[in-house]
């Protein structure tokens, strides 16, 4: 008896032609969305856990203030004193009106310090805030 | 004429078998350092500095202010409770002034020490946010069937205006 090898009789291959493209498409996604990290964090610290969170939906207009353990206060690429808040932020709020401050603050800052530097927002006109926070599951 | 022909025959083609190798690796570098890292948090508007600040007056029963102090104890009107309670606390009293006019609806005032630690006070502000957003999940369920979040922007300004999120926040005693 012979035996015959049944090969099906259509191509079946898939076409890999347009991978490349399917992949720059992908690519062209991820170059556009990455915002690569521009400053580097000076301080140390730990972000509160809270439920009723909210995202910032438009990050062009977020601005950091960072206060780290040894209440250290860092805006932008350095580190600031508590007097010198107002007059950074008041530049800031001059080229973006409607700013918004996100305060990442450490857990195991005083209040003191923290009503301190929300005085000096209030002086420099930035009035919406938000306290950075992680989701608690 | 016979030379030209042969140099036609050669094949001048660049191979571009490798190339979807190379934007994969592309991919790769761009997917691994992409921070897709979205801000969450509590937000808050601060009001306006003036210099000279004027004392208004407010009623008892609009007021509740929680007082966090330096141990992290939490007082409401001046009774201790444990920070969890704030929610339940609130929630009705807030639940009671929703068809009232905007000058009578509930003001919350949160007070801390200026040793307080920063954590307290967060967990104290996100107890009273969560007490505002389930009130108004609760109401806009039961007048649109909704939650608060799959409502359009017109349904969310009522209910926005009827549940409106009032939080004063005082500053310290200077001690």
């Amino acid at each position: 008896m012979k035996f015959e090898k049944r090969r099906a009789q259509v191509k079946l291959e898939i076409p890999t032609t347009s991978m490349p493209d399917i992949v720059f498409m992908l690519l062209m996604f991820f170059m556009v969305v990455t915002t690569l990290r521009e400053v580097t964090v000076l301080v140390n610290f730990t972000l509160p856990e809270a439920k009723a969170i909210e995202k910032i939906e438009n990050k062009r207009l977020v601005s950091y203030i960072w206060i780290g353990k040894g209440e250290r206060i860092q805006i932008g690429d350095s580190i600031a004193k508590l007097n010198e808040i107002q007059s950074i932020m008041y530049a800031k709020r001059q080229a973006l009106p409607n700013i918004i401050v996100s305060l990442r603050i450490d857990r195991e800052t005083n209040m003191g310090l923290v009503t301190d530097v929300q005085q000096e927002l209030r002086k420099a006109y930035c009035l919406r805030i938000n306290y950075s926070a992680n989701i608690k599951i | 004429m016979a030379l030209l022909k042969k140099r036609g025959l050669r094949s001048a083609e660049i191979p571009t078998a490798s190339q979807a190798d190379l934007a994969f690796l592309l991919l790769l570098f761009f997917l691994v350092s992409t921070v897709i890292d979205v801000d969450t948090g509590i937000g808050m508007t601060l009001p306006e500095y003036v210099e000279n600040q004027e004392v208004v007056e407010i009623s008892k029963d609009r007021m509740a202010s929680i007082l966090v102090n330096e141990n992290g104890d939490v007082l409401l009107d001046g009774e201790q409770i444990s920070p969890s309670q704030i929610t339940a606390r609130l929630k009705p009293r807030i639940q009671s002034k929703i068809d009232m006019p905007l000058n009578k609806k509930l003001l919350i005032s949160i007070k801390t020490d200026r040793k307080t630690v920063y954590n307290a006070y967060i967990q104290a502000l996100d107890q009273v946010k969560e007490a505002f957003f389930e009130v108004r999940d609760e109401y806009s369920n039961s007048k649109f069937g909704k939650k608060y979040i799959n409502l359009d922007e017109e349904q969310q300004n009522e209910i926005k205006d009827a549940v409106p999120i009032i939080i004063s926040i005082a500053e310290p005693e200077k001690v």
